[in-house]
């Protein structure tokens, strides 16, 4: 199956199929984050993929730039490599909620949009509490590369306007 | 050579004194009964010129503390001196004085009168003295003196020679004397008085019956007499962590140094207890510059001794200096905690600090007296003499209970007259010289820069009188009860304790006119300082004065060393908001490109402090406070907006876009009832505006009214700097990142004046060879320090030569990006440099990063934490490609960017680095060739000096 179903005119066990995959991705993609297996991660976008963060207050208002700002799958091996091997930051556990996917629509060129609410929690090693560190959702588009559902776009946008301190790693 | 004429015969007079130099020795020179006599002009006791004393009898008086020595022989006479002051001889020839050095005042002044030649021992009573304190050692004294020829035994447990506790919490806590200039007696006084002293022992039991003592030892000692000296204890506190490291109590030597050294090293002492002693240590420890806290249980500063008005007259003297007070407080723990320590009182409030001191008053230790059955009160009681309900057993000093001249009151005192003068009535008593003690109780303290003395008995219910403005110089209290004067307080003004003494004494009326003096009134107001002042006399003294600011020192080596309360004081930091936000300085608010149409408006900030900057319909640009002028809500809560007037929604009052007010709803009632009184004019209550300028599209806003224009305050290279990254194209906005970073504001300045780091601690510019030590680079300064340019040009990384590699620990070899195209430059400035790091002080740094460009506004929320609001820029006519290089180019910089999320954790470690461990510095003393200002090598911290030799001239430190 090469081509992805229509979400919104497919049939109903299409849709409840479909839903369930993005949702089995979403959970991949996010044990992929809070694992730490930070090189596992370009591998859940296509080469052309376009991958964004960037703040409501931003994405409302049609402002492009981004916290993280992504063009192709090498920009993103870059910052999965450059975090890794040259950051400095300290020490901390990121954890990724997500929550279950909606569909939105399927498009001509077989891509399919949708969205999830995500919260990510942050753990320091100093602090006994995880602070929430991100709540947003994903505005993504999926496309199958040889039968596996990959994101061709993934924007992340954050309600919480004011960043603690530094965003290290990807959401 | 002896004889030195020194002054001429008619400028000694029969009053008063002369005090003249003589080869470097300072003499005072008086006249008795005709004759002139020279003696040493400072006194035994303490710094103080005798020259300044009082005169009378044949005594000149101490001006400090009223020692009174006799000017013919020296002797001291009274408390508190008692080593007598040196005579000289002098002789009157032809008009004129001269005094002879080498040789002092007759042959019979040679040995000191009165002194009796130590008796052999044996021959008489036994008398044994329990305590070595100023009591015991006095009393030792004095029955030698009195001609007592048997043997004398001092048994005391602490493991010094006996000494004075005053300067415990004076001079000794602030390192200007030291141990061994605070003895009772000179060192070998005992042995040739031949009193033997057994020092380090403990009586632990008095037997009556037998007359003897038990000793630690296990041994025991007979005595015929027995005098208990032994004082009392400070009373601790009873609460938990009493007894943790870094809580004093104060008694002893020992007591009094480690709370010394603890006190030089704190910021945050907090006192338990606003007793004469607590106040006494906080008056120190501002001298020594900490913040000080005290906690009172009570509502007033020695709430049992004092009326609570004249109590209240303390405390504004402590307060004028910066103490501040909490009453009503009940500790109920002291904890530990990273920090240091802190006191939690009652109701779940807390005090932190590095020191905590108790000062919760004494008690006697009278616990021998009690087991052994004699009479004891909340001290043993005695009689005029000294002596117990035995009369082989006397007590004095502290712990005695004795009969006070005033209105047959008794008590315990506490004080060094009554340790001093009871225990020698007691000590003639028991050496067969029947001596009552009957002497006018007096006290004095040195606290705040006062010398305050206090005379006779005061109690909580007499009334108060001031005489001058209370507490300050020349000041007195005087508390009247029934009529007569029961006590007098003087400030500075030792003159007025003789006075008062005398009418204390006489007990004769008076009233407020013969004392000269006026109702002390008191006005609580609560949250407010407190206001004392005499009825008539200006209440304003107290209110209005200014809480002087912790004394904050820089560190003697300079500037290349900043301390961390510059970064962590919550003081400093209301000073800089003060001085810097909202002083002489231009803040940057907003780029003319977010708000382009009349109407248009956008929330923002100077300093801490909201504001709004709106278009007009004259297309000016105008910044106001973001708080009504009606009960300061802060109307305007959207990001950004478009309006026609801004309305608080509260109470609708409207304002134009210039911020002045037009519409107040109900102005004038309805019916004719309420409404705004009829002078009320809407131009007077406009929202608060601030003076705006604008340069090449950028929005500056100033709380001064006459602020330099902008170029004069970047300075003609800072100017330059702007002038190539704004180069006149029009601005294009491409969107915003916000973070908070927990550390203090300056840190991100001093983080872009630090070339140092950037080579160091961004492996990731170094790797890609963005940025290495050879290339070239310039830290440009202003001439006043406040703004910088971090600039360097961008090489490929080939030419790193192998020496610089190896300094640089972050670079790495064998690293490439797979799109190294976000890291390209494309030149597009008239500027030598691809990166320029500005820092326009006090909140703005204008970032050209190669090609993604921003401005970040430094809002401040407090001296640990501050807020940065990032806009990051394009340019009309980028086309689409040059667009998205910016925004790819982007990912070096924000809160996730590869660079900036380095800078923004680092400036958290350097925080957190301060927060537990107190009294740190830094050092920054990196290029000493600089010493501050423009340096042309990465490896200089001459930025960060610049910068804060700028910051402490306006922030006075
Ligand atoms: C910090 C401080 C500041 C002061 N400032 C002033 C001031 O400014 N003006 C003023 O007038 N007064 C002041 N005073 C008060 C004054 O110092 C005291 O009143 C005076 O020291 C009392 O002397 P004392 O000999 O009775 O007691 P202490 O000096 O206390 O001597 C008693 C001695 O007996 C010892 N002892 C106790 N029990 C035993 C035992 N069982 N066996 C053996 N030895 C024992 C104790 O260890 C102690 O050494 C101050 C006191 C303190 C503590
Ligand atoms: S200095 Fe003279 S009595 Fe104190
Ligand atoms: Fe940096």
């Amino acid at each position: 199956m090469d081509s992805i179903i229509d979400a919104t005119a497919g049939s109903r066990q299409d849709r409840l199929l479909l839903r369930a995959e993005i949702d089995d991705f979403n959970a991949a993609y996010a044990a992929a984050l809070d694992d730490g297996r930070l090189k596992d991660w370009p591998a859940f976008f296509t080469d052309d993929a376009f991958y964004l963060i960037t703040s409501r207050e931003n994405h409302d208002a049609g402002l492009p730039v981004g916290l993280v700002y992504c063009e192709g799958a090498g920009m993103l091996r870059d910052r999965a490599f450059a975090i890794e091997k040259t950051a400095m930051f300290a020490p901390r556990y990121l954890r990724h909620i997500v929550g279950t996917s909606r569909l939105l629509r399927g498009r001509e060129d077989g891509t399919v949009e949708a969205t999830a609410n995500y919260l990510v929690l942050q753990t320091l090693f100093d602090r006994p509490e995880s602070t929430i560190h991100q709540v947003g959702t994903y505005i993504d588009r999926f496309r199958r590369v040889d039968g596996v559902l990959k994101l061709q776009e993934r924007r992340c946008v954050y309600d919480n306007l004011l960043v603690p301190n530094a965003l290290v790693y990807p959401v | 050579m002896p004889w030195v004429q020194v002054a001429s015969s008619g400028d000694v007079r029969e009053s008063g004194a002369l005090g003249v130099d003589v080869e470097g020795t300072p003499v005072a020179l008086f006249r008795v009964d005709g004759a002139v006599y020279a003696t040493h002009n400072i006194c035994t006791h303490q710094f103080a010129f005798l020259s300044d004393g009082y005169v009378e009898d044949g005594c000149v008086e101490c001006p400090l503390h009223q020692a009174l020595f006799d000017i013919r022989t020296g002797k001291a006479k009274t408390a508190p001196a008692s080593t007598d002051l040196r005579t000289f001889a002098a002789k009157e020839e032809n008009g004129a004085v001269y005094v002879d050095l080498t040789r002092s005042a007759g042959e019979e002044a040679e040995t000191p009168a009165g002194e009796p030649v130590a008796p052999a021992a044996g021959t008489g009573e036994r008398l044994v003295i329990l305590g070595a304190g100023q009591a015991g050692a006095r009393a030792a004294e004095a029955m030698r003196q009195a001609g007592h020829a048997g043997p004398i035994l001092l048994i005391g447990d602490e493991d010094e020679a006996p000494y004075e506790r005053p300067p415990l919490s004076k001079e000794l806590l602030l390192g200007t004397t030291t141990r061994e200039s605070i003895r009772v007696l000179p060192a070998e006084r005992l042995s040739s008085l031949n009193v033997g002293f057994c020092s380090g022992c403990r009586v632990t039991a008095i037997d009556r019956a037998a007359r003897t003592v038990s000793l630690s030892y296990g041994s025991s000692v007979p005595y015929d007499k027995l005098l208990i000296a032994t004082g009392a204890r400070a009373r601790r506190l009873p609460a938990p962590g009493a007894d943790l490291p870094g809580v004093h109590h104060l008694r002893t030597i020992a007591d009094a140094e480690a709370l010394g050294a603890a006190l030089t090293a704190a910021k945050r002492v907090v006192v338990i207890g606003a007793g004469f002693i607590g106040l006494e240590i906080a008056s120190a420890a501002r001298k020594l510059g900490a913040a000080v806290t005290i906690l009172e249980r009570a509502d007033t500063p020695l709430e049992r001794l004092l009326p609570p008005a004249a109590g209240r007259v303390l405390q504004a003297l402590a307060e004028g200096q910066g103490v501040a007070f909490r009453f009503g407080v009940q500790v109920a723990a002291i904890r530990s905690d990273v920090v240091g320590l802190r006191v939690d009182c009652a109701g779940d409030d807390s005090v932190a600090a590095d020191v905590v001191v108790v000062g919760i008053g004494t008690e006697a230790n009278l616990e021998l007296a009690r087991d052994a059955g004699l009479a004891v009160a909340d001290g043993i009681v005695v009689d005029g003499e000294g002596r117990t309900s035995d009369p082989a057993i006397f007590a004095a000093g502290d712990v005695a209970h004795y009969p006070t001249p005033i209105n047959g009151r008794r008590c315990r005192l506490e004080s060094w007259q009554h340790a001093q003068e009871q225990a020698i009535a007691a000590g003639r008593t028991m050496a067969g010289q029947e001596t009552t003690y009957s002497r006018t109780p007096w006290f004095w303290t040195d606290q705040f820069d006062r010398n305050i003395q206090m005379i006779g008995l005061p109690s909580r219910d007499a009334s108060v009188l001031v005489r001058g403005t209370a507490g300050e110089a020349g000041s007195v209290l005087y508390l009247l009860e029934g009529g007569t004067l029961s006590a007098a307080i003087a400030f500075d003004d030792p003159q007025a304790i003789r006075d008062a003494r005398a009418r204390i004494e006489s007990g004769a009326p008076v009233d407020a006119a013969s004392l000269g003096a006026a109702p002390l009134s008191s006005t609580v107001m609560s949250g407010a300082p407190t206001a004392c002042a005499a009825d008539g006399a200006s209440a304003e003294e107290y209110s209005t004065m200014d809480h002087p600011q912790p004394n904050f020192r820089w560190p003697e080596e300079g500037l290349t060393r900043i301390p961390d309360w510059v970064y962590t004081d919550e003081t400093i930091y209301k000073r800089e908001v003060e001085r810097i936000f909202h002083g002489r300085t231009w803040n940057y608010v907003a780029l003319e490109a977010e708000i382009p149409n009349p109407g248009d408006h956008v929330r923002s900030n100077v300093g801490p402090t909201p504001v709004v900057v709106s278009r007009a319909e004259d297309g000016s640009i105008n910044v106001f406070e973001n708080r009504c002028a009606h009960r300061a809500a802060e109307f305007c809560r959207s990001l950004r907006g478009n309006a026609k007037e801004f309305v608080c929604p509260y109470h609708q009052w409207s304002y134009d876009l210039k911020g002045n007010l037009v519409g107040v709803p109900f102005r004038r009632g309805v019916d004719g009832k309420g409404g705004m009184p009829k002078d009320f004019r809407a131009q007077d209550h406009g929202l608060t505006q601030l003076t705006v300028t604008t340069h090449r599209g950028v929005v500056f806003a100033s709380y001064a009214s006459d602020m330099e224009p902008l170029a004069d305050y970047l300075g003609p290279d800072i100017l330059g700097e702007f002038e190539a990254t704004f180069d006149g194209r029009p601005l294009k906005v491409l969107g915003y990142y916000r973070n908070t970073l927990p550390g203090n504001w300056k840190l991100y300045h001093e983080n872009l004046k630090d070339p140092y780091h950037a080579t160091l601690l961004h492996t990731f510019l170094v790797s890609f060879g963005l940025l290495v030590a050879g290339n070239r680079s310039l830290m440009l300064c202003d001439e006043s320090g406040r703004h910088g340019v971090m600039a360097s040009a961008k090489s490929d990384g080939k030419n790193v030569s192998q020496e610089n590699k190896k300094e640089m620990r972050a670079y790495q070899e064998g690293m490439v990006l797979e799109e190294p195209r976000f890291v390209d430059y494309r030149p597009e400035f008239d500027s030598p440099w691809s990166v320029t790091m500005m820092t326009v002080w006090p909140n703005m740094i204008v970032q050209r990063e190669m090609n993604t460009l921003g401005i970040r506004q430094i809002v401040p929320t407090g001296p640990n934490e501050f807020i940065m609001n990032w806009t990051m820029f394009g340019f009309e006519g980028d086309d689409d490609e040059m667009l998205r290089h910016r925004l790819r180019q982007g990912n070096l910089m924000g809160p996730a960017g590869f660079l900036g999320l380095e800078d923004n954790e680092a400036i958290k470690y350097v925080q957190d680095g301060m927060k537990n461990i107190p009294d740190g510095r830094h050092l920054v003393a990196l290029d000493p060739a600089t010493e501050a200002g423009t340096s042309d090598t990465l490896i200089s911290e001459s930025a960060i000096r610049a910068m804060y030799r700028h910051w402490r001239s306006v922030m006075d430190v």
